[in-house]
């Protein structure tokens, strides 16, 4: 038989994301990859260096996506609040650390829950979004929204939380766990599920290193990569934060890596309700931003980039971000080759893309 | 297996998750971030919230030069509800910038009222005129400022 090009996206039933792969087959196995990215391209690096000022730069940013507007938000802030030289108290740190667990774990869950829809399981998708629901009431609690947060502002927090949303967002959590034990149970042992997601697009350690991945993506291939644990920009390590690995590095255990994670970020937030230090939720700002800086963050896709540059005015001279998903497309289009048609569906959520952040 | 039934039995007995929206309200949540409301009799016109607001869907207009007196206009469609204004406003703790915790309906065939809103949805009546009047006020903001500025640049060569 010849050869069929088999356009995938970017509009696709499977596919959340705009990202479009044109995939040249033979009988059934892919042969050749061209990829095209940026179809969702809004000029935002521009826009941070014409029309917004730098107390606007957070709320901007928080716009390039809707899942990680935390991770963005906050990358932003610290870059910010090192240029002008701004201590931040204790309390501060573990609020914001406390957002971005949580940001971690509904992000997880989605990515967690499209796999398992293009594999077949709707009811499972279903299941893991119910369980999901539990996080954005607490992150909505918190901070007043339900996808855009706004809570990271330059010096501090939008808002102070009180024991009553603690014990609220305490009695969500056990519950969140009891329900991520049992999707993860069922992950661990079904046989189908088994039969389509693991073996399937493996990643060896040597090739992920080779190619530079980033993420729940690295992990999964036994990679230990995490910026939490390389860059100091938040007392992870304070409030019991350990890296999570796997070894077989196939979607399964794409999926089993972030579960783990979600475990584990679920308890980082017990801890921090549980000890969270007194002070105020604000500090004073003074200056303007001079210098240049490099911040690194780890957004639920693994590390995020920013480089900003100031120079005593209003608007920034600079702003560059780097995300994740574009550090694992590489990779990505190297595992198509050799794999079936019907496995690239699987492949493809497995590495959870975020195309509004690639394109910015 | 036994398990599963367990669990099935219990899912046909137990509560939905979902609410039947729109046949039964959704209500906001506590502490939610909703509307901006403003007072006009506590304002002190010093412009920090028009600078900060992101979108800029606040802007003030300099209406009479002799007295210098503004108008506050706010685009309750342009408005993100980041709150950035509520924070910066000086006089928020009296209650001159205040995030109530209460949605804006959609814009549909009426516009909603309130003095608390500012000027420039009160003068509006007609739902699709909102993006072409804003239109018209940011550029009287600029225009008036500068405006304004040169009256005042004028009335100081005069005195001297």
């Amino acid at each position: 038989m010849g050869k069929i090009i088999v356009p995938f996206g970017s509009q696709h039933i499977a596919l959340p994301e705009p990202i479009s792969f044109l995939f040249e087959t033979e009988n059934e196995i892919i042969t050749k990859v061209e990829a095209h990215i940026g179809y969702v391209h809004r000029g935002i690096e521009k826009a941070a260096i014409t029309k917004f000022e730098y107390t606007q730069l957070p709320y901007l940013t928080a716009r390039v996506c809707g899942l990680c507007s935390i991770t963005h938000a906050g990358a932003v802030v610290h870059g910010i609040e090192k240029l002008m030289d701004i201590e931040v108290n204790k309390r501060i740190d573990y609020l914001r650390m406390l957002v971005v667990e949580l940001d971690r774990i509904h992000s997880h869950l989605l990515a967690n829950g499209h796999v398992a829809e293009v594999v077949g399981y709707e009811n499972l998708f279903m299941q893991t979004f119910r369980a999901r629901e539990d996080v954005m009431d607490v992150l909505e609690a918190i901070t007043g929204n339900r996808v855009q947060y706004d809570y990271q502002t330059i010096g501090g927090v939008a808002r102070d939380m009180d024991s009553e949303i603690a014990e609220f967002a305490k009695k969500k959590l056990k519950k969140l766990k009891d329900n991520v034990l049992k999707v993860m149970e069922f992950h661990d042992s079904d046989y189908t599920f088994g039969l389509k997601t693991k073996g399937i697009g493996v990643i060896s350690k040597e090739m992920a290193a080779k190619y530079n991945t980033a993420g729940p993506v690295a992990r999964a291939s036994g990679l230990d990569t995490d910026v939490r644990a390389e860059f100091d920009y938040l007392p992870f390590e304070e409030v019991g934060y350990k890296m999570q690995l796997r070894s077989e590095g196939d979607v399964w255990a794409r999926n089993m890596v972030r579960f783990d994670e979600i475990l584990n970020s679920i308890e980082m937030c017990e801890n921090i309700l549980n000890n969270l230090p007194e002070g105020e939720y604000k500090v004073k700002v003074k200056g303007r931003p001079k210098g240049e800086v490099v911040v690194r963050v780890e957004a639920p896709r693994g590390e995020c980039f920013y480089y900003l540059r100031g120079s005593g005015k209003k608007v920034m001279d600079r702003v560059r971000i780097r995300v994740p998903t574009y550090a694992n497309i590489p990779i990505l289009k190297e595992l198509f080759l050799g794999a079936k048609y019907s496995d690239a569906q699987a492949i493809v959520l497995s590495f959870d893309p975020c195309m509004s952040c690639t394109a910015r | 297996m036994l398990k599963m039934f367990i669990e099935s039995f219990k899912n046909l007995v137990s509560e939905p998750e979902t609410i039947k929206y729109p046949f039964s309200p959704s209500p906001e949540p506590k502490g939610y971030r909703g509307v901006i409301h403003y007072n006009e009799e506590l304002c002190i016109f010093c412009d920090k919230c028009e600078n900060i607001c992101p979108p800029g869907a606040i802007k003030f207009v300099v209406v009479d030069y002799e007295s210098g007196k503004k108008e506050y206009n706010y685009n309750p469609y342009l408005c993100i509800y980041c709150g950035a204004c509520v924070r910066e406003c000086p006089k928020a703790d009296d209650g001159c910038l205040v995030q109530v915790e209460k949605r804006m309906p959609p814009l549909g065939r009426s516009v909603p009222k309130g003095k608390e809103l500012g000027y420039f949805i009160n003068r509006i009546e007609n739902p699709k005129e909102v993006e072409i009047k804003w239109r018209e006020i940011e550029e009287m903001n600029v225009k008036s400022k500068e405006e304004y500025k040169a009256y005042k640049r004028a009335k100081r060569v005069k005195k001297i």
